[in-house]
């Protein structure tokens, strides 16, 4: 694998670790899709709520498990309420609720002064046990809500995916459970368009699943890592405005049919492995409905003849971990990952075009998407930052993007890297240009 | 004889020929080539730009210096877990090995993990313990040895019908996880571990 490697661009510091920390493993933390706050799922059976404003617990909840909570999702679009599902070893899921009310800011001042309040107004402050998703015969590994709210699904060491739908308020109803893979089922993400849900796996490979005449089915199988895939994701919608392609295509037209391509491919798919790679994928688009259909939303008044799609590989990453990469995520403000892992980094990378200088020949594979991959790519990823003993000697078992919320805010839009460790600790790094 | 056993009759070692400290004729294996006689006159590994640094062994040492933990010494922290089906040690059944111990010190400069993996035999090709055997060897080893060591287990090649698979179980941390918070299995890796102190 021939990556350039340039001199890091931008630099990783800590801004905080949340406090206080747990006392055994911490597996994966969630920021909440609207306030400046955090879930964190941890061994000790509890998932801690912090703040990002005060960087302080504001919550442990606990009372509902036998086992580890390895991993929490919170539901979106949920006014006036914060709605939070929790992934167990014991192979339950549970739903827990929140009423949220007064202002955001409400959140900080909260338990300052005021923790003498009488008991029956501090029942209601919690997060209150709703309901518990049986259906598992061994550990949940990993929850994920869609976009829309609409569906949970659930993944776990029995090899299988559900999917819940939420009918009402706590009824919830199993519409699929997916058996495809042959391993441990580690990881489930949502497409942020479509209801189409990723699986990655013990058994090295990644699937993908749509509803096909009432039936959920698989639509793709990803192979090419070579080891367990950890974690799957994928990036945010509208990304041409915000990452490397936003400057367009500056009149070039290789690059300008790259875009379009990106454009009809609809949000890529990162994943990170035991083979200590981080991977991006990308659909080759459809074009027996006519250019468009498949992101606009349309739908086609013909019905597809195949739910079938075509994923290639299209990227690895500059390979900096040299042990296995447990979790990686994609800004959603700029486009760039993130990975983490066993060795204790942070790597941060950023796509960008290919110089074009000792640029490439592009005649004729442009028009032929089948035969495209990462050898053609006129894009390449490049690390800009990497940060060795994140969490001292310890792993980091999940790293993601959340937005910037307190008092030293840079800007609106600023974000923050939210890393999860073996320690017990969450930590909270910004990210800058070097010189900026 | 109880005929339930897997393997009815393992070879048995001579305790007097396990290699301990107080032998020198046990050669030492060196991933890096070295001798190990000028190991002493290369600084330590230096953490400059480490903010965490004071903390990265608080648990086990008492100047804060990393100490140098060889071979031997993982090999004495497992050579004593008795086997889970026998009254034997490990190292006795020759199902750990001096060498089949590898230490590899940190892979740069800004690191401060190093590596221990260590290759078990199993006494019979087939045998279903192996992974239990495995299991017990990590979890002797994570609760011995300071964090800043991550541990592979594994199966020496050849040695074992299905060692890609066991591998793979015992390379999987969430698995091995899960596996700890089980009951019965802790039961039977605490007997093993019983004899280790």
């Amino acid at each position: 694998m021939e990556t350039p490697l340039t001199t890091p661009s931008h630099k990783i510091e800590a801004l905080a670790t949340l406090s206080p920390p747990s006392n055994s493993r911490t597996w994966q933390t969630a920021p909440h899709p609207s306030l400046p706050l955090v879930a964190t799922a941890c061994s000790d059976r509890t998932v801690r709520v912090y703040s990002l404003t005060s960087f302080t617990l504001l919550h442990s909840v606990a009372g509902g498990h036998k086992r580890s909570v390895r991993a929490v999702s919170w539901k979106p679009h949920t006014a006036g309420q914060s709605v939070l599902a929790t992934g167990s070893f014991d192979a339950s899921a549970g739903i827990w609720r929140r009423e949220e009310r007064g202002l955001e800011e409400d959140y900080t001042n909260r338990r300052v002064g005021g923790d003498e309040d009488d008991e029956e107004e501090d029942d209601a402050d919690d997060y209150q046990f709703s309901c518990i998703l049986d259906g598992h015969e061994s550990e949940i590994k990993s929850l994920s809500w869609s976009p829309s709210g609409q569906y949970l699904a659930t993944c776990s060491r029995d090899k299988s995916v559900w999917i819940w739908e939420e009918l009402e308020d706590d009824n919830f109803e199993t519409v699929a459970v997916l058996q495809e893979h042959d391993g441990d089922v580690k990881c489930v993400a949502w497409h942020p368009e479509e209801d189409l849900l990723a699986s990655a796996s013990y058994d090295d490979t990644v699937r993908l699943y749509r509803e096909d005449a009432d039936d959920w089915v698989q639509v793709s199988l990803i192979s090419g890592h070579p080891q367990t895939v950890w974690w799957v994701q994928f990036e945010g919608s509208g990304m041409s405005k915000k990452d490397f392609r936003q400057a367009g295509s500056n009149g070039n037209e290789e690059r300008s049919r790259h875009i379009d391509l990106l454009e009809r491919s609809g949000p890529r798919l990162a994943t990170c492995s035991d083979d200590c790679t981080v991977r991006v994928w990308r659909r080759i688009p459809k074009d027996t409905t006519g250019q468009g259909s498949l992101n606009a939303g349309i739908p086609s008044i013909i019905r597809s003849f195949s739910v079938d799609e075509a994923w290639i590989q299209e990227a690895i990453l500059p390979k900096r971990h040299d042990r296995a990469v447990y979790s990686v995520s994609w800004s959603q403000r700029t486009g760039m990952i993130v990975s983490a892992g066993s060795d204790g980094k942070i790597v941060v990378y950023r796509e960008r075009w290919k110089d074009q200088t000792n640029g490439i020949t592009t005649t004729g594979e442009v028009d032929n998407p089948t035969t495209q991959d990462a050898e053609f790519s006129p894009t390449e990823w490049v690390v800009v930052a990497e940060l060795f003993s994140a969490h001292d000697v310890f792993e980091i078992n999940h790293v993601c993007w959340a937005k910037r919320s307190d008092k030293g805010r840079r800007s609106e839009d600023e974000e923050v890297i939210v890393s999860t460790g073996d320690d017990g600790e969450v930590r909270v790094w910004t990210v800058s240009e070097e010189g900026v | 004889m109880e005929d339930d056993k897997q393997n009815a009759n393992p070879t048995i070692l001579n305790p007097s020929d396990l290699p301990s400290r107080h032998r020198e004729a046990v050669a030492k294996k060196r991933e890096d080539g070295g001798t190990g006689l000028f190991d002493d006159l290369i600084p330590a590994y230096n953490y400059l730009n480490d903010p965490f640094e004071q903390s990265y062994s608080s648990s086990d040492s008492d100047d804060g210096s990393v100490e140098d933990i060889d071979e031997q010494e993982i090999y004495d922290l497992i050579s004593s877990i008795s086997d889970p089906e026998h009254p034997l040690s490990l190292g006795s059944l020759a199902v750990v090995n001096l060498p089949d111990i590898f230490i590899q010190p940190p892979q740069s400069p800004h690191s401060s993990i190093s590596t221990v993996l260590v290759e078990i035999t199993p006494t019979i090709t087939h045998c279903s313990l192996a992974t239990v055997i495995g299991l017990g060897v990590r979890v002797r080893l994570e609760q011995a040895l300071p964090p800043r060591f991550r541990i592979d287990v594994r199966i020496k090649k050849g040695t074992h019908s299905t060692d890609e698979a066991v591998n793979k179980q015992l390379g999987d941390k969430e698995r091995v996880a899960a596996a700890l918070e089980n009951g019965t299995l802790m039961g039977v890796i605490r007997k093993m571990l019983v004899t280790c102190e």
